[in-house]
């Protein structure tokens, strides 16, 4: 068993129930390829630092997990199929150091995710740029989704 | 020569810091190793160490495939607010 780190990136265009469907989805493919998750993070929707699919927005996701190595490709081919995800990034964390802190990461993460309260002002801050006025209006990120959808 | 004084070669900022591990997810950190148009800092000009040069563009090199900080940047994208998606 190794140590890993996914983020995923859904799309926007969803609504909220679908994106936790999709993420759903998502562990359900770790999950029963043998992996086992430590904890995950929700860093919400947040602008993309450059457009992809032309779109300029996304919904972050993050998974920590162990699962054994060989089982990585099959996720990774599973991910690449799934049109719900504008873009994954898989993370190794194989020496000790790396360990420790993945093992550091995934007791921040459960701490944020115990006062969610508290992880929703730092994503808030981040989507109030200058250039989107319509992005800095909607201060909450649970709210995110649902006006997205009003938009489209 | 001015820009030669701004960047005077000291000491290694991670190094100080005892940084160990970088994530890439904390944009705000990456910011002090990235030049205005999101370039990796050389480490004659930050002078950071080689084996924390390395571990920053690697992470770098992370969080620009997560589309957390730009692979280049246009000219207009410069002129209104470098590092604003960064904090």
């Amino acid at each position: 068993m190794r140590h890993y780190e996914n983020l995923v990136i859904v799309k926007p265009t969803f609504t909220a129930e679908e994106i936790q469907a999709s993420i759903k989805a998502i562990e359900e493919v770790i999950t029963s390829n043998g992996g086992e998750i430590a904890t995950t993070s929700a860093m919400g929707m947040r602008k993309l630092a450059y457009p992809i699919d032309k779109n300029e927005r996304g919904y972050y996701h993050v998974i920590y997990y162990t699962i054994a190595p060989s089982s990585i490709s099959e996720i990774e081919r599973r991910f690449r199929i799934n049109e719900d995800l504008l873009r994954f990034v898989t993370i190794k964390y194989d020496t000790n150091r790396e360990i420790a802190a993945w093992n550091k990461l995934v007791e921040k993460a459960q701490k944020a995710s115990a006062a969610p309260a508290k992880e929703e002002t730092p994503a808030a801050e981040t989507e109030t740029p200058a250039t989107e006025a319509p992005a800095a209006t909607e201060a909450p990120v649970t709210e995110a989704p649902a006006t997205e959808a009003a938009t489209e | 020569m001015s820009e030669k004084r701004k960047y005077k070669k000291r000491y290694c900022k991670y190094c100080e810091a005892k940084v160990d591990f970088m994530d890439y997810k904390e944009v705000g950190a990456l910011r002090f190793s990235l030049s205005e148009r999101y370039k990796i800092m050389p480490r004659r000009l930050t002078g950071n160490c080689k084996r924390h040069q390395d571990m920053i563009s690697a992470v770098i090199k992370r969080a620009r495939a997560a589309a957390l900080v730009p692979y280049t940047v246009t000219r207009k994208a410069v002129v209104t607010q470098p590092f604003e998606n960064l904090r």
